[in-house]
């Protein structure tokens, strides 16, 4: 039988034209004898990696190539003949993606002009054959004349008419099979995507349809069928001259950092000897200097001295222009690290080693996250667009893939579902679930699922989920090169003007051996680095994140009390609701905090194990002595994916090689698959060593836990450390936190309102917006006490522009209304924005009349200063209630500084008998109560089956309240429609959480009409 | 002059539940684009249900399963207003739908033959509420004002003397202000009329736009309001009394001439053509037989009118002698002509394809004479349908100009393959997937035809079809 390699085959990443992964492709290409297979995807290498995984799996040469149109020319496959031709087509494709809109390309002839050495062309000729001697020119003895026969029309006089083409032009001719899937099954799916590509029902998309099932890989006999010998043949030809490796791939990090007269090791031995010096003022400790020069030594053996060179000048250039940033990963808690400013973390502090993160076996590169206050990453972002110009730096891609909801959405309406039914259907799927619709719940939702337009629908969206579905720009991961990045993987323009993003996500970049730095951004961040220029403006102490007294008591009994609206990562209900039954005593107490309130470890049933041993009710115990140094910090129980795989090279005898595997595997079970190997590995080789069958289960659920929400200890210490810093604030500056916090929104958990009202419960003083006294920000005034006041600023006026504060501030004081409106410059909105915000209440009175009296103030003509204004007669205007107040007060500042909402209604909801939040402090456990306040949050956690936690607040505090799932279905409208709620049931009292057990629940929305509550729903 | 204002508070709501038999069941209208449907409108079940207007759909879903849905459509609502302003002319001669949702009627001049008042007011809600729909009823000296009392009063009726008194506590926000100044009023603390009134009319000039005080001025009678009224719609309607009981179809001919011409200059006249009428032939004691006239596009040429009607006529039974004969057309769109070339080609005695159309249609009936249009299909029995259609279509090979209704099985050997295979898969999508490979075959005689087996199939080729 003829041998036969496939030339022209799109993957899934020819986004919505392919319908098979490399994967399958390989696979299939195997089973049937081909002796290569090249990856063509349209203008496209972001497949590439994932190919040539697949090719190695196989054991099945890839050939990297690309399809491409030329604009008003020929269509070809260009395929890479060594690395030259690799680069040629990466130059190639950046061209064409770069001069058009993201997801777009427009190659052009002149594209062709530059060299074009090892890249191989084939020709796909349609009718006229006018651009053959232009192609001869550019490709001369290296093209050759494509021929794709699908059992056409009359695939006879097609043949023969494109090869009287090749012979006129003296051009080999080759077969080709214009592959769009791995087997014939694949045609409904291809047909589908094809329709969702145009945008159109696949009834109606006839005209883009293929007609038949042809385009995939088909078996050699057939194409013997088809094609004469010799053009199958020239395939292996073809096949042959193609060498080119990814493997040949050399990367290397910027060299320009280090200055002349060094080497990058010893630039970076004096840069960390400096950063010392500075840390430890007084002597660098003999432990610290060793731990130093072990790191340094590591780094040095591994050559990822530019690597910390590039995180640091990053670092370095944003500290300078002040912008406060932390490091987190597994490189970033290294000494080196503290030493050179990447983090703020000292290592001495916690019981992290370097080791662990940066290990000589494991070839595990770096990864060092770096996190910018969130209003300022961007200049970080455009510095390093400017330091190593577009060429060399871009960010790296994210693969967008199929979701449940998603695929049954496109596939739906391709299927020409209504547009309701489409939408009816994507709700029956799980936000971020990777499964068609259960059956149970398309019943619920009122669809038969054997109905076979249904059945049709469910299985191509089977198919369909997990494909790539564009690529978007990584968050913040930057790839940085020494030569341009184009000579390596195509650059093309994100959806962001001003981006370029790479053409591979984070995982091929592992592979291929690429390093990033992730630039992100944290809201956490901007709030400390304001809070911490408010104390210096205040008192005059400046605080880092390092000089703040470290294991302070004081802040950890707040956090033991669950006190900690507004700090990082532990002010969310859930983990409000662990911190009185963990106590953290302790920063790595913090750590566990941080890192346990998670899915991970909730799926896991790690939580409770670790509860009890700390309470010291049931015994710490080690499955074999050879974990305990694995388990010990955590008393015992795995609770970080670095214990995982720990735990995989003691006791299963994992190479450092096979750890890294199952961490990747972890990360990707839930798409790809592939973690039942390692189910296999781990479970023979600790049967083998003793270990218990369940133990090794429970491990192995743990793994799965971990795969879509696995949070590694490395980055938990990072995070405990802001925890630990925004905690220390709030416990001893408490108004310039809430300041900090409130300036810094949008941002974490809570609304401006909810952190302002916890201030006030602590006894701060809040001051009203004032045209008189407020600048854009609120801001901290003398509060007579211990605490200053907080002045709130006009930027907690909805609407209101921030160009007009910064000429109120500039133009104080004013001796009226008029003089404001003249000598500020406000146009009529912002004159509303004021006066409806109660901000002129010293210059004009109550709203009413602030109102009125801005309506009449009209800025006057330079001419006429001076001169009285129109006889104005005064107006009679009623004040506004205490109630419109409170609303108005909503309306236009999201908060008030009266009474709650609810201290108004607390007559009636005492004649209704329900208790406050501080009445509940004292109540007895397990008796029936009622309660009731404003709902300011319903979460429903994934791990908990069914149950909603819903948040009331009343003017005392807050409440927490357990709607099981029978009573949650039984009143879901009542639950998922009130703004304030009545809940009838009892009180529950374990380790100082209290929590109410909602029995029944009333809707008292109308007792609030006209107010504005925002709750945080589902989040 | 007193102005009675009728308004309609769910007119989107009522025009569809006149027409639905269930009209207790939880109804809701929908609006918004495909992707966010929202509620437009829910009758009273539907809101015992918690649904509201302004809902997502996906929100009401999450609330209640059990609710009909129907769209919200404002031309019905267009329709339902011309509908109530038709029969609200019968009651007055000044009508106007210068608000909308609403009917203003100038009663006054009415009373003499409706009145009093309010047994007329019990006439208009008795009407009303045959025809099924809900409404509120004011009297007032001017029509703003009827409008704005109609918006908290139902059965309202104020003179000259009690209007200042009636306006004064209505809110402002319910005044007919832009949005704009109702919320700038309410800011001020302004609540109602009365409030709105105190304050000093220099003042109010100064901060508010012209259109506030004017507003002010029309509602207290002191500016009067332009009013566009309503006229009944344009129709034809023509009637011949015959001289003698006629019998036979020969002898309506002649009348039956000139109505269509009179109909023709009628359309010349106002440039417009008819695609709908109907011809009622009267009778002594029966009702009018009626002859209904469809055409496929809208025309107006005397002969081509007569030459249909009389194609229709004649097919009809007369069950009793015609008395009188009347022609009525309502439906008359705008008269789109055909290109005519400068020198006529086409010899006299034939018939232009579209009265031959017409024609075939009259004589045959109106399904046994269907456009062809082509389809983007690639399953060939899919690519052609009735509606003619401008579709783009794929490429394929030569397809044969007639293709069997049913493929039928070819004689072994009886034909001889030209070329092929060509292969089809396609169709998957509505349960009709075919696989098949296509030959071009010949037989001996010499007919091209085109044959398939299908796929992984044994069996004899069936022929689909014959090229020409």
């Amino acid at each position: 039988m003829s041998a036969y390699a496939e030339l022209h085959c799109l993957s899934h990443f020819s986004f919505q034209r392919g319908a098979s992964s490399a994967a399958e492709l390989f696979e299939r290409a195997s089973r049937l004898g081909y002796r290569a297979l090249a990856i063509t995807d349209e203008c496209s290498l972001a497949g590439i990696v994932r190919a040539w995984q697949a090719a190695k799996e196989h054991a099945l040469p890839l050939i990297v190539g690309s399809e491409m149109r030329i604009e008003d020319g020929p269509k070809l496959v260009l395929l890479a003949e060594n690395l030259a031709g690799y680069q040629t087509l990466c130059r190639l494709i950046t061209q064409a993606r770069r001069r058009a809109d993201k997801g777009r390309y427009r190659l052009l002839h002149e594209d062709f002009d530059a060299p074009l050495d090892g890249l191989l062309a084939i020709w796909l000729a349609e009718h006229d054959a006018d651009q053959a001697a232009w192609l001869l020119t550019r490709f001369p003895q290296r093209l050759w004349l494509g021929i794709e026969l699908h059992r056409g029309p009359d695939d006879a006089a097609r043949l023969k008419h494109l090869l009287a083409i090749a012979r006129a032009y003296g051009l080999p001719a080759v077969a080709c099979g214009d592959v769009h899937m791995h087997a014939r099954g694949r045609r409904a799916l291809q047909d589908c995507m094809t329709a969702i590509r145009h945008h159109l029902p696949v009834s109606e998309a006839g005209v883009h349809l293929f007609p038949n099932g042809e385009r995939h890989l088909r078996r050699r006999e057939e194409l013997a069928e088809l094609y004469p010998p010799e053009l199958l043949a020239e395939t292996l030809r073809i096949a042959e001259r193609c060498t080119f490796d990814l493997d040949q791939l050399r990367y290397q990090y910027p060299q320009e950092l280090v200055p002349p007269g060094y080497d990058a090791t010893g630039w970076l031995c004096e840069l960390v000897e400096l950063g010392a010096r500075a840390r430890w003022p007084d002597g660098v400790p003999d432990k610290v200097q060793g731990l130093i020069d072990h790191e340094l030594e590591l780094i040095a053996e591994l050559k990822y001295e530019s690597y910390f060179l590039t995180v640091h000048d990053i670092v370095r250039w944003a500290r300078e222009r002040g912008i406060l940033c932390q490091g987190r990963g597994s490189a970033a808690n290294s000494t080196v690290c503290f030493a050179l400013g990447i983090t703020e973390l000292d290592p001495s502090r916690s019981k992290l080693l370097f080791e662990r993160f940066l290990s000589r076996e494991r070839n595990e590169p770096p990864d060092i996250d770096v996190d910018f206050e969130h209003e300022r990453r961007e200049e970080v972002i455009q510095y390093i667009f400017r330091r190593y110009g577009r060429e060399r730096a871009a960010l790296t891609a994210v693969v967008s893939t199929y979701h449940g909801a998603g695929a049954v959405r496109d596939v739906a309406k391709a299927l020409g579902l209504p547009p309701d039914q489409v939408s009816a259907l994507a709700d029956c799927c799980g936000r971020w679930s990777d499964r068609p619709p259960a059956a149970v719940r398309l019943l619920e939702a009122g669809f038969d699922p054997e109905n076979p337009l249904l059945r049709r629908v469910l299985a191509l969206t089977g198919e369909l989920i997990g494909f790539p579905r564009h690529l978007s720009q990584h968050p913040g991961g930057f790839v940085i090169s020494q030569e341009p990045l184009a000579s390596l993987v195509p650059v093309e323009n994100a959806s962001m003007a001003e981006r370029t993003v790479i053409q591979w996500d984070k995982d091929d970049l592992d592979l291929v051996g690429l390093l990033k730095v992730d630039v992100l951004a944290l809201g956490m961040l901007s709030a400390l680095r304001r809070c911490f220029d408010l104390i210096e403006h205040y008192r005059g102490t400046r605080w880092t994140l390092a000089s703040l007294p470290q294991e302070d008591p004081a802040t950890y009994a707040m956090i033991s009390r669950a006190d900690t609206i507004g700090v990082f990562q532990i002010e969310s209900r859930a983990q409000m609701a662990m911190l009185p039954r963990l106590r953290p005593q302790t920063f790595y107490d913090l750590v566990i905090q941080v890192a346990i309130v998670r899915p991970g470890p909730i799926q896991g049933d790690m939580v409770h194990p670790y509860l009890r041993r700390r309470n010291g009710e049931e015994p710490v115990l080690y499955p074999s002595d050879e974990l305990v140094p694995v388990f010990e910090r955590t008393l015992g129980v795995p609770l970080f994916q670095e214990q995982v795989m720990e735990l995989a090279m003691v006791a299963a005898d994992y190479t450092p090689g096979e750890a890294d595997e199952l961490r990747r595997s972890m990360a990707a079970w839930k798409r790809h698959g592939g973690l039942e190997k390692h189910r296999e590995r781990l479970t023979s080789r600790m049967l083998a060593k003793q270990y218990t069958p369940e133990f090794i289960a429970r491990i192995f659920e743990q793994i799965k836990g971990f795969g879509s929400y696995g949070f590694p200890e490395s980055h938990a210490a990072s995070f405990a450390l802001l925890s630990y810093a925004s905690s220390w604030l709030k416990c001893h500056e408490p108004a310039a936190f809430a300041c900090a916090l409130v300036n810094s929104w949008p941002m974490g958990f809570y609304s401006p309102d909810q952190v302002l009202q916890d201030a006030r419960r602590h006894g701060i003083e809040v001051r009203p917006v004032d045209v008189r006294h407020s600048g854009w920000d609120c801001a901290l005034e003398d509060g007579g006490g211990p605490q200053p006041a907080i002045r709130l600023g006009l930027r907690m006026i909805r609407g209101f522009r921030q160009a007009d504060a910064q000429r109120i501030e500039a133009a104080r004081p004013f001796a009226c209304v008029e003089d404001l409106v003249l000598r500020a410059g406000l146009d009529a909105r912002a004159r509303e924005h004021l006066a409806d915000a109660g901000a002129l209440r010293g210059l004009a009175g109550h709203r009413h009349r602030a109102r009125w009296a801005v309506a009449g103030a009209e800025p006057q003509l330079p001419l006429f200063a001076g001169l009285t204004a129109r006889d104005d007669p005064p107006a009679s205007l009623p004040p506004p209630t205490v109630s419109e107040e409170l609303f108005t007060d909503y309306a236009t500042l999201g908060t008030t500084l009266g009474p709650h909402p609810l201290a108004l209604l607390r007559r009636q909801l005492e004649s209704m008998r329900c208790r406050s939040s501080r009445e509940l402090r004292d109540a007895e456990p397990g008796r029936p109560l009622s309660v009731a306040g404003l709902v300011i949050g319903r979460q429903r956690p994934q791990t908990a089956s069914g149950v909603i936690f819903v948040t009331l607040e009343d003017e005392f505090g807050l409440i927490n309240v357990i709607v099981w799932h029978d009573l949650a279905e039984r009143q879901r409208r009542v639950l998922v429609q009130s703004q304030m709620l009545r809940i009838d049931g009892h009180l529950e009292a374990a380790n100082g959480i209290r929590h109410v057990i909602a029995g029944r629940l009333t809707d008292l929305t109308p007792l609030l009409t006209g107010l504005d509550v925002r709750s945080r729903d589902f989040h | 002059m007193r102005w009675a204002c009728i308004l309609f508070p769910q007119l989107a709501m009522d025009g569809v539940l006149r027409q639905r038999s269930d009209a207790d069941a939880p109804l809701v209208l929908l609006a918004g684009t495909a992707q966010r449907r929202r509620l437009q409108a829910v009758n009273p079940a539907a809101r015992a249900l918690g649904l509201k207007p302004g809902q997502s759909l996906t929100a009401a879903q999450a609330l209640s399963q059990h609710f009909a849905t129907a769209e919200y459509d404002p031309a019905a609502i267009e329709r339902w207003q011309q509908l109530l302003a038709a029969w609200g002319y019968r009651f007055s001669a000044q009508v106007s739908l210068h608000y909308p949702r609403c009917l203003l009627l100038e009663v006054q001049s009415s009373l003499g033959l409706f009145g009093p008042w309010p047994r007329f007011e019990a006439r208009l809600r008795e009407e009303l509420t045959a025809l099924g729909f809900q409404h509120r009823i004011t009297v007032a000296p001017n029509p703003a004002a009827a409008r704005v009392l109609a918006n908290a009063h139902d059965g309202l009726a104020v003179g000259d003397e009690t209007l200042h008194q009636a306006l004064a506590p209505l809110p402002v926000e319910r005044l007919g202000f832009s949005r704009e100044a109702s919320s700038a009023f309410a800011r001020m603390g302004v609540r109602n009329l009365a409030q709105l009134l105190a304050l000093p009319r220099d003042g109010l000039a100064k901060r508010f736009p012209a259109e506030v005080l004017s507003q002010l001025d029309t509602l207290l009678g002191q500016r009067p309001l332009a009013l566009a009224f309503y006229r009944p719609p344009d129709r034809f309607e023509a009637r011949i009394e015959l001289n003698f009981e006629v019998e036979s179809h020969q002898a309506l001919l002649f009348p039956l001439r000139r109505l269509t011409a009179d109909l023709a200059t009628y359309l010349a006249g106002r440039d417009s053509g008819v695609q709908r009428f109907v011809l009622y032939l009267e009778h002594r004691n029966r009702p009018a037989s009626q002859v209904p006239v469809g055409l496929l596009s809208a025309e107006r040429e005397a002969a081509m009118l007569f030459e249909l009607t009389r194609g229709r006529l004649e097919q009809q039974q007369l069950p009793e002698p015609v008395l009188a004969v009347r022609l009525v057309a309502r439906d008359l769109p705008p008269f789109v002509p055909e290109h005519q070339r400068l020198f006529e080609e086409r010899p006299q005695q034939s018939l232009p394809w579209e009265q031959l159309r017409e024609r075939l249609r009259a004589r045959l009936g109106d399904d046994a004479v269907q456009g062809l249009g082509a389809r983007a299909d690639h399953r060939p029995e899919q690519a052609w349908s009735s509606q003619s259609a401008d579709v783009a279509l794929p490429p394929c090979g030569p397809r044969p100009g007639w293709l069997l209704a049913e493929p039928q099985p070819l004689r072994e050997g009886s034909v001889q393959v030209q070329a092929g295979p060509e292969r089809i898969e396609s169709g998957w999508w509505d349960g009709g997937d075919v696989r098949r490979d296509y030959y071009r075959v010949e037989t001996r005689a010499g007919q091209r035809g085109w044959a398939f087996r299908t796929v992984g199939n044994d069996g004899p080729l069936l022929l689909h079809g014959w090229f020409a």
